[in-house]
């Protein structure tokens, strides 16, 4: 199954989101957390520690500098952009990419 | 920790009123810190202080028209008419020609109590376009009028927020509540903020001096509160400028859709955001470097 959850800022969806990924990993599923935020938190809901998540956002953010290229695919892509929270859930920054150059 | 001034709530006199010099403050942090809230109350505050305020929310969601005090049903007028803006090739999102930004604030913001001037940014009446929130910061760097303290509520997160203020904003106030994700998400912001300033910026010193950033800690429960983020954004030598008290008052005001300065005046959040709308004066002052000429 495929579930997104959106809300408002500070409304929990981060927390809800690792929460429910780890629940269901639990009860046996093969989970994929798909972090689509541009605030890449999810890690730390998840209970992977400061350093990992902060790993990731990096890993994500050099796409964005152009130190690195994107992923030819998918499964490189879990590999690169992603890691292995508790429970087994692979956790993947997939922020889409934006034109976000000032000016 | 900051100094308490004794006079703190004594109301501002006449000439406090006449000395003010208008001020540039954009507000930045993770959703759901508190920016709106704290947002709204100092554009009141400095209103209050004898400032002509116009507050600016460039998030899509209008928390900031609530926490001025605008009624909900007023809050879907305070746009732009969409036919005001054009998009031009290469230069995206702009004002048309011949729109004067002072008369498009005069004939479009909502006047929020104290007199504050309200305009919703990043979304235009009726419907969200993304390139509005291009045309809107056409709108704030257009904004010459002389006299008027802006003062914006930044989109939550830490992609973007900085594009188009960095080089405008005489302070930035880096909204930061005492959670593992809000220090990581302050911390981004920082970084960014650096990053950003420093685009065309060689000389290391003076780019720490001129990077207008400041903390504003906000929901604070304990003095571990407070060092749990000093430590967390330690390393960018950032000045805290405020420590907001946690308070169920402002909570209760977002939930009932109403100002936290009409509802709870003399709580201890508003009382502390009083002291930091007087400190914010002084900080830009004393800082003649990041003060910004349009």
């Amino acid at each position: 199954m495929k579930i997104a959850v959106v809300g408002k800022g500070g409304s929990g969806k981060t927390t809800t989101s690792g929460t429910l990924a780890r629940l269901l990993a639990q009860q046996g599923r093969q989970v994929i957390a798909l972090d689509c935020d541009s605030n890449p938190n999810l890690g730390l809901s998840l209970g992977l520690s400061l350093e990992e998540t902060e790993r990731l956002a990096a890993v994500r953010q050099a796409l964005d500098d152009e130190e690195t290229e994107h992923a030819p695919t998918v499964t490189e892509m879990l590999v690169r952009f992603g890691t292995t929270a508790p429970d087994g859930v692979r956790l993947v920054v997939v922020t889409k990419i934006e034109e976000v150059k000032p000016g | 920790m900051l100094d308490s001034s004794p006079d703190a709530t004594v109301q501002p006199t006449a000439s406090v009123a006449q000395a003010v010099r208008p001020l540039r403050l954009a507000m930045v942090g993770k959703g759901g810190v508190g920016k709106s809230a704290l947002c709204g109350t100092l554009a009141r505050l400095f209103a209050r202080r004898g400032h002509r305020v116009l507050a600016l929310d460039v998030d899509t969601m209008p928390g900031l028209a609530f926490s001025l005090g605008l009624s909900p049903d007023r809050v879907g007028d305070a746009g732009m008419p969409e036919d005001l803006a054009e998009r031009v090739p290469e230069k995206g999102w702009v004002l048309k020609e011949g729109v004067e930004v002072a008369a498009l604030v005069q004939a479009h913001a909502l006047i929020a109590p104290d007199g504050v001037r309200f305009l919703q940014l990043g979304k235009l009446p009726n419907r969200v376009k993304p390139g509005s929130t291009v045309a809107f910061r056409a709108v704030m760097e257009d904004f010459r009028e002389e006299g008027w303290t802006l003062i914006g509520d930044l989109a939550a997160g830490t992609r973007q927020p900085f594009f188009g203020w960095s080089d405008f904003a005489e302070a930035i106030l880096l909204v930061v509540e005492p959670s593992a994700k809000s220090t990581l998400s302050a911390r981004r912001l920082a970084k960014l903020a650096y990053k950003t300033v420093s685009a065309d910026q060689t000389d290391k010193l003076n780019l720490v001096k001129r990077t207008p950033l400041g903390i504003v800690a906000n929901k604070v429960r304990s003095a571990e509160d407070v060092r749990r983020i000093e430590q967390a954004l330690s390393g960018y030598n950032l000045p805290l400028l405020a420590s907001i008290p946690y308070d169920p008052q402002l909570a209760q005001a977002e939930q009932d859709y109403h100002a936290p300065i009409d509802v709870a005046p003399n709580s201890p959040a508003v009382l502390a955001l009083r002291e930091l709308a007087e400190r914010l004066e002084q900080w830009v002052d004393e800082r003649p470097q990041i003060r910004r000429t349009l």
